[in-house]
């Protein structure tokens, strides 16, 4: 059994938030490990090729931190020395949604306490959240956990020979030449400069060049690092939303970026420290990716990341709560608890914390009148719907044929299914038709 | 085949890409040897065809054409990636767009230079405190004071490769900009700014599922014939007496916009004899006292498609609109800024639906 308990201040729980974030870029799940000096937040995506972690000191970021083990009654995910579990980081981060902006000035959160409920007598597997804030207001959040052991990516910084640290700033001003098809980032310098190359290795359709992605390289001088050493002509290639994620946090919090990494194919660290908050993000590089033209995408031909501990985490979790503890743990306890949730559904989870990520939608312009010169007025509206059907177009062929102008409207520049529509036509039932009239016709009336 | 310039004008080429890539993916464009055309013939909705003087957007004494066909170069272009990769060269020192290959596929690729990202040398945010503290410093914590590293004087190479299909002069003979009888009304139209945004209101209000809409309308959405739920649509109607109607009517409401004292522009004399300018249709119109309903030329054309017409106007053009009663709306849209404005010129077709 072990016990954890640590409170927030509102300028940490700013930073827990961003750090949940960007962890939420790399995967559902994020996992808790909590020492005694510290509280690890991580994340190993599904492919095992990208390990984001953010390390929180335990004396420095929290306000207080408590955490302790009994080792007489050691449940799952409870070592000698550490407490391991995972939650669902959209049930976490739906937790702190717009609290971090204290919009609302005189009932924002003053203070948030996190307690961990390990008791077999307490309850089921809970993390339980406080958000104390301003007139007395308490909105409490009971979430679930799993009790899990805790994959690490390794990363031995002392042989690293290639390593280079630059502002953020300057990345993310590189990042914004790439097209939003772009799924991967080659780096590599020569005289002097530094060039960033996006590529995409699935292989868009032979014959099909227009959809071919665009090709979009951009290079840098080597003085805007802070220091580059690094080989010359030393390809080396990372997935880019991976790299866009790590540098989108790095951003928020304007930490100078350190890039650690060797020879392609092995791994590649990003890490930067704030005060009492240490990042780090291991990710699969593949090398000489230019000219691999694999069938096969990128994440599932690159290595995995090696792993420190390899116990099947699925079989710990299926341990944990549900089988054998389920039998022997009461139900959670009936005495009323001091402290009701003020909402009554508690960890209203799983609500879009996709959308805050997603890039914002264009401004929209209501106003009858013209607002100062900004381009984005004049893209097309964003309240659309589906195309509509009944349109005349101009047919630049003079082609009378209406019915075939519908056809293809109904079906744009897809030659191939306007062709089987065509052949659909010759058996007799036009498309257009429904099942409900064809059996019309077809019985008797 | 070659083709290579230098970019002159990034800005207006951007905003011209922009405009092109909301009516259509892909785009017909020809090298001249004096002009640039963009034609954007989608299956359904409004047709552009654009001319430009070269030096609209390119620098002529830069521009290298050469090709086997009369020295014309025919691309099929994916619009919005252009539009995308000249993003990057708004604020460019300079800005190259060359025909090239890469392994079988051509491609237009474009090299810009620029000397600084952040304008200012103090808004990088620089936060170099002493070195080797390696602790960055928290949010709001920012040093203004710190030393900062001068303003950048170094050279920025981004390159954009946009692949492209190189057509036969051949494949494009059949292609004609289509043909209308004369116009009833010309008349210039008011700031697009203002057009856009009422027309979009408009189109809010009686698209299907506002509370405006007409019951009846979404009733009868699933019987009506494999195809309904189209986009509302508006009404657009001028005179010869300086007036432009915008309205919209569904079963529920029925809301209009009017324009006065707009310009009806005159044709010019030096290309048609007076006796066939007094036999134009527009001259008819003009003869036709003001507040007679018989002097108003009329459209209605979809809503949401008007919206993405519309969208040319972040290059602040002069508009000419032409009107064939119940026909046909035609714009001629003129760019400012260029050194003969008559000649660089997009013309957008809009048909008109039935009533």
């Amino acid at each position: 059994m072990a016990s954890l308990s640590f409170s927030l201040s509102p300028e940490a729980i700013y930073q827990l938030h961003d750090a949940l974030m960007c962890l939420g870029r790399f995967g559902d799940n994020v996992s808790f490990e909590a020492e005694f000096d510290l509280l690890r937040l991580s994340v190993l995506n599904s492919t095992k090729t990208a390990y984001a972690a953010f390390a929180f000191d335990a004396d420095k970021f929290f306000e207080s931190y408590s955490f302790g083990v009994d080792r007489r009654n050691m449940s799952a995910g409870v070592q000698s020395h550490k407490f391991c579990c995972q939650v669902l980081i959209k049930a976490l981060v739906s937790v702190f949604k717009g609290r971090a902006s204290g919009r609302n000035k005189d009932t924002s959160v003053e203070r948030c306490e996190f307690e961990l409920q390990d008791n077999p007598d307490e309850t089921e597997c809970r993390l339980v959240i406080r958000l104390i804030c301003g007139l007395g207001v308490i909105k409490l959040y009971k979430l679930t956990y799993e009790p899990v052991y805790v994959q690490h990516a390794t990363f031995d910084r002392s042989r690293a020979t290639n390593e280079w640290s630059i502002e953020p700033k300057f990345l993310k001003e590189v990042t914004d030449h790439f097209g939003p098809s772009a799924e991967q980032l080659d780096i590599y310098s020569e005289h002097g400069k530094t060039v960033f190359t996006s590529f995409t290795t699935k292989i868009a359709d032979g014959k099909e060049i227009l959809r071919q992605p665009v090709h979009t390289s951009v290079a840098i001088d080597k003085r805007d690092f802070e220091y580059y050493l690094a080989e010359d002509n030393r390809h080396i290639a990372i997935n880019l939303k991976d790299f866009k994620a790590v540098l989108a946090h790095a951003d928020i919090v304007h930490a100078r970026l350190t890039a650690r990494f060797t020879t392609p194919c092995r791994p590649l660290q990003f890490a930067y420290e704030l005060e009492g908050v240490k990042s780090e993000f291991t990710l699969m590089t593949r090398g000489e990716a230019v000219g691999d033209d694999g069938p096969s995408s990128s994440r599932a031909a690159a290595p995995q990341l090696s792993a420190r501990q390899t116990p099947a985490p699925v079989q710990v979790s299926q341990q944990g709560p549900t089988a054998t503890d389920a039998s022997r743990m009461p139900p959670p306890s009936s005495r009323s608890r001091s402290l009701r949730p003020l909402t009554g559904t508690p960890a209203r989870a799983s609500q879009t914390p996709a959308e805050s990520q997603r890039p914002q939608p264009p401004v929209e312009f209501d106003s009858l009148f013209v607002p100062a010169d900004d381009d984005r007025q004049w893209d097309v509206s964003n309240d659309e719907e589906a195309p509509a059907e009944d349109e005349l177009g101009w047919d630049a062929t003079g082609d009378k044929d209406t019915f075939t102008a519908s056809l293809r409207t109904r079906v744009p520049n897809e030659e191939s299914e306007a062709a089987e529509i065509g052949q659909e036509e010759e058996t007799g039932i036009p498309p257009t038709q429904r099942i409900s009239q064809v059996t019309l016709s077809a019985l008797p009336t | 085949m070659r083709f290579r310039t230098k970019l002159t004008n990034a800005e207006t080429f951007s905003k011209l890409t922009a405009s092109l890539s909301s009516l259509g993916k892909t785009c017909w464009m020809r090298l001249e040897p004096g002009n640039i055309r963009f034609t954007i013939i989608p299956d359904q909705g409004t047709q552009v065809w654009a001319q430009l003087p070269i030096d609209a957007i390119f620098d002529e004494s830069s521009y290298i054409l050469e090709s086997n066909s009369g020295g014309i170069i025919n691309l099929e272009v994916p619009i919005g990636a252009l539009h995308r990769a000249l993003r990057s060269a708004v604020d460019a020192k300079s800005a190259q767009l060359r025909l090239t290959q890469k392994g079988r596929i051509p491609l237009l690729a474009l090299t810009i230079r620029t000397l600084s990202w952040a304008p200012g040398s103090n808004a990088l945010g620089i936060i170099t405190t002493a070195p080797g503290t390696g602790t960055g410093t928290g949010p709001g914590s920012d040093t203004p004071n710190g030393p900062s590293r001068p303003g950048r004087e170094r050279e920025t190479v981004i390159t954009q490769e946009i692949p492209v299909k190189v057509f036969h002069e051949s494949a494009v003979e059949g292609l004609h900009e289509p043909r209308c009888r004369d116009p009833d009304v010309h008349i210039i139209l008011p700031s697009l700014g203002q057009l856009k945004s009422i027309s979009e209101r408009f189109t809010k209000l009686a698209s299907p599922g506002h509370g405006f809409a007409s019951a009846a309308d979404a009733a009868t959405k699933p019987t009506a014939t494999g195809a309904s739920a189209a986009a509302p649509k508006l009404e657009l109607s001028a005179n010869m007496h300086g007036a432009l109607r915008l309205a919209i009517a569904t079963d529920a409401l029925r809301i209009s916009s009017v324009w006065t004292d707009l310009v009806n522009p005159s044709l010019d004399p030096g290309q048609l004899s007076q006796g066939e300018i007094e036999r134009l249709p527009s001259e008819r119109m003009r003869a036709v006292p003001g507040d007679d309903e018989a002097g108003w030329a009329r459209v209605r054309i979809d809503g949401r498609d008007w919206g993405k017409v519309l969208s040319v106007g972040r290059l602040s053009p002069r508009v000419v609109a032409s009107f064939v009663h119940e026909t046909a709306l035609i714009l001629y849209v003129y760019l400012p800024g260029t050194f003969n404005e008559e000649d660089s010129c997009l013309t957008y077709y809009i048909n008109s639906y039935a009533a």
